[in-house]
């Protein structure tokens, strides 16, 4: 293996535009997997028969090779970055989907009675009471989904898009493997850095939890 | 869509499509073999690190981040570099589908051993048992639900992703799919994607058979 | 009430981010800020899309190099798979010009065609491309599929011809691209030519890293490589020659959709096609593979040596 580490000074522009293009795909994907799941996940957790179903259906889609969804998203929407975005957000789906139920079923049934006690109406329960309280679990779950989507956008490379991924399959059909090396530790210090700011958003967002753990 | 779904019952059940070293056969054994395989050495090597960490206490935080870096891996960038480094060889297939496997075996079985109860672990320990008795005859079984869970999820993932030895020359049934991508033949695409889940499906489906035979024995 | 004021900050939180990369990424959805794919003329913009190999992505920022100059804006995209895949996405508008092969573009669009002089193949093009899409004028440069055998194997199995293979029959293993199993220019063509039998077929890549590494390893004993390739003279390996003419003439043609094809873009390639030879196309290769320079260097450096970007 011959690397070439100036290649790097000489490809910033390259690789600023491969990074953007990369996290745009992901946080997409988890963006469209939330707007998809959070109704699914109320759906499934208030009708029981509906949860299994919608829960065995993700986990099966998990089952399915990422790049073979791409290649079946073809005849739909094309080798355009929609494609990624929708095979992309497919695998969010098992995740936040999984992730959103366990939270609403993890929130005390005394405080749901407490609200409807209240007079509070059903809506207005579940986004002031039920999904505050299942936050925590919401967002394990999205911080999982955010980091997975990161990993995965590569594989697009493929159909021709996959942001840092191009540097993959650059690198393999030249025998050059600075690219490569440059593409992994990009996605990996990505998915870090998002990881870690998912963290600071959650502890900003719930601080009842950290509240409650000084006083315990 | 219904087409290709059409398609797809005849290509799954052609005898040409079955027989010979393109065959589904010969693809589904070299799928298995990649599969098991990988997850076997991930096991060997992820099973006594995440029992260590859980006994010790030791390495905690390793084990509990281990299984977001392994999420955060590129598996195409590895696969890729290794091939770069070793040529044509099986090692870029083994390599990234043992580091696929492994943080979600270490991270499964570290979390099953850290919930077994302190006072059970120190009871056990009041009787007197060495460390290898408490690790093998009290937490072990304490925490093998989780650790299944770990094998189980680490054997989906590897089954998935041994599509990718397709990408650097090798069979499985990836290869149905990077054919299919390259040929644009969707039904053959799709036919790999479908014998992907089965497989993985019916591997887990059996892990968890086992399981529930692990449990039988287990004194309540 | 303070609930209400988190579950706001939740949503603000999260949709932020995703809101900013999907307002940036509805208007391109077709690709990271594509000029006018699908748009009329040249004036929006083309956007060259390339194969999954070395000098392709060349070509299309040669393509691109000379249209730039022409004050054409371009946008290359590289590596999006084969011809099997490229030619739908042409016809879809998610690419509008495509650097093609002459012969093995006209076995992908017809293939029993008997043409195999470059005008009857050009004539044979426009007859049976599709509505919208058209071939310009073919340039000089030409890069064909060869198969090729190690020194070794030809001495062992007296291997010097296409035809020599049939004695061979069931013995060897040839290794191409996944799609070389079922093109004309391939597999199938080299069992009805030359009814040559393969005991297997290994699904490689494009005269890449697979192809050549498993001739080299003695894991195939026929590779399809491109002619251009600087690797088959460096490793010695045989070409076999080809006496039916199984493999066509594969001079580069610029395969565009119609609504692109105006005079200015046409103008721009028909010179670049006059100018580049096989032994520069060969040299940029090259440059690339083993250089390991970026293909739009070495087009932008080729262009400009070549007096192709001056007004």
């Amino acid at each position: 293996m011959t690397t070439d580490w100036s290649w790097i000074g000489d490809h910033t522009d390259d690789l600023t535009t491969l990074t953007f293009s990369h996290l745009q795909a992901a946080f997409s994907a988890v963006f469209f997997g939330l707007l998809i799941s959070l109704p699914l996940a109320v759906v499934a957790h208030r009708i029981r028969p509906l949860r299994g179903l919608l829960l065995g259906l993700s986990n099966v889609l998990f089952t399915i090779p990422s790049i073979a969804v791409f290649v079946l998203l073809l005849p739909v929407s094309g080798l355009t970055r929609t494609t990624t975005v929708i095979g992309l957000t497919i695998y969010t789906l098992v995740v936040l989907l999984r992730n959103t139920v366990e939270g609403l079923d993890s929130v005390p049934a005394k405080t749901k009675e407490a609200a409807k006690a209240m007079g509070t109406r059903p809506l207005r329960a579940l986004l002031t009471v039920e999904l505050p309280l299942a936050l925590p679990v919401i967002m394990a779950g999205v911080r999982i989904a955010t980091v997975m989507s990161i990993s995965l956008v590569s594989v697009a490379t493929y159909i021709g898009d996959g942001g840092l991924g191009q540097l993959f399959t650059d690198g393999f059909q030249r025998n050059f493997p600075t690219p490569v090396i440059v593409g992994v530790v990009l996605t990996l210090l990505l998915a870090l850095v998002a990881d870690a700011l998912l963290v600071a958003v959650q502890y900003v967002l719930t601080p009842w939890t950290h509240r409650k753990q000084r006083a315990a | 869509m219904y087409e290709l779904f059409k398609n797809l019952g005849s290509w799954l059940v052609s005898g040409e499509q079955w027989s010979g070293s393109d065959g589904i056969g010969h693809r589904l054994a070299e799928h298995l073999q990649y599969s098991l395989l990988a997850t076997l050495v991930a096991a060997a090597i992820a099973l006594p690190l995440g029992l260590l960490i859980g006994h010790t206490g030791r390495g905690a935080f390793v084990a509990i981040n281990l299984a977001s870096f392994g999420r955060a891996l590129p598996t195409v960038g590895l696969v890729v570099l290794v091939f770069l480094a070793s040529g044509l060889s099986m090692w870029p297939v083994y390599v990234a589908l043992v580091a696929l496997a492994v943080p979600a075996i270490v991270t499964n079985t570290y979390a099953g051993m850290n919930a077994v109860d302190p006072d059970v672990r120190d009871a056990a320990r009041g009787q007197g048992m060495r460390w290898y008795q408490v690790l093998f005859q009290v937490e072990l079984p304490l925490a093998l639900p989780l650790i299944m869970t770990g094998l189980r999820l680490a054997l989906i993932q590897v089954v998935a992703t041994a599509t990718i030895a397709a990408y650097v020359s090798f069979g499985g049934l990836g290869r149905y799919v990077f054919d299919g991508l390259a040929q644009r033949d969707l039904v053959q695409v799709l036919g790999g994607a479908v014998l992907v889940a089965v497989v993985a499906v019916v591997l887990d489906l059996a892990l968890s058979g086992l399981q529930r035979v692990l449990f039988r024995h287990r004194p309540a | 009430m303070n609930r209400r004021t988190l579950l706001g900050g939740l949503f603000a939180a999260a949709s932020v981010p995703a809101l900013a990369a999907c307002s940036s990424g509805i208007t391109s959805l077709d690709g990271e800020g594509n000029v006018g794919s699908g748009g009329g003329s040249s004036k929006n913009g083309i956007t060259i899309g390339t194969a999954n190999f070395t000098e392709n992505q060349v070509l299309g920022y040669l393509y691109a190099a000379v249209l730039d100059a022409a004050g054409v804006k371009t946008n290359v995209r590289p590596n999006l798979g084969t011809r099997e895949i490229l030619i739908p996405a042409l016809k879809g508008g998610d690419i509008d010009l495509l650097p093609e092969y002459q012969g093995a573009l006209l076995h992908y669009i017809d293939p029993k065609s008997k043409a195999t002089e470059e005008g009857e193949m050009q004539n044979a093009l426009a007859m049976a491309l599709p509505a919208g899409l058209q071939v310009l004028p073919y340039g000089m440069a030409e890069d064909s599929d060869a198969f090729a055998v190690t020194r070794e194997t030809a001495d062992k199995y007296g291997l010097s011809s296409l035809a020599d293979l049939k004695k061979q029959n069931g013995r060897l293993v040839i290794g191409a691209a996944p799609e070389v199993k079922k093109r004309e220019v391939g597999v199938v063509g080299l069992k009805d030519v030359y009814g040559v039998e393969f005991k297997e077929f290994k699904s490689l890549d494009s005269s890449g890293p697979l192809v050549k590494g498993a001739l080299k390893k003695g894991d195939v004993d026929v590779a399809n490589l491109f002619t251009t390739d600087t690797d088959i003279q460096a490793n010695g390996w045989v070409v076999l020659t080809d006496p039916k003419n199984l493999v066509p003439g594969q001079h580069v043609v610029p395969l565009i959709a119609d609504r692109k094809a105006d005079s200015t873009v046409r103008k721009a390639l028909a010179e670049l096609g006059n100018v580049l030879t096989t032994a520069d196309l060969t040299e940029l290769n090259r440059q690339v593979d083993k250089d390991k320079k970026d293909p739009e260097d070495v087009a932008n450096t080729y262009a400009e040596k070549k007096g192709l970007t001056k007004k």
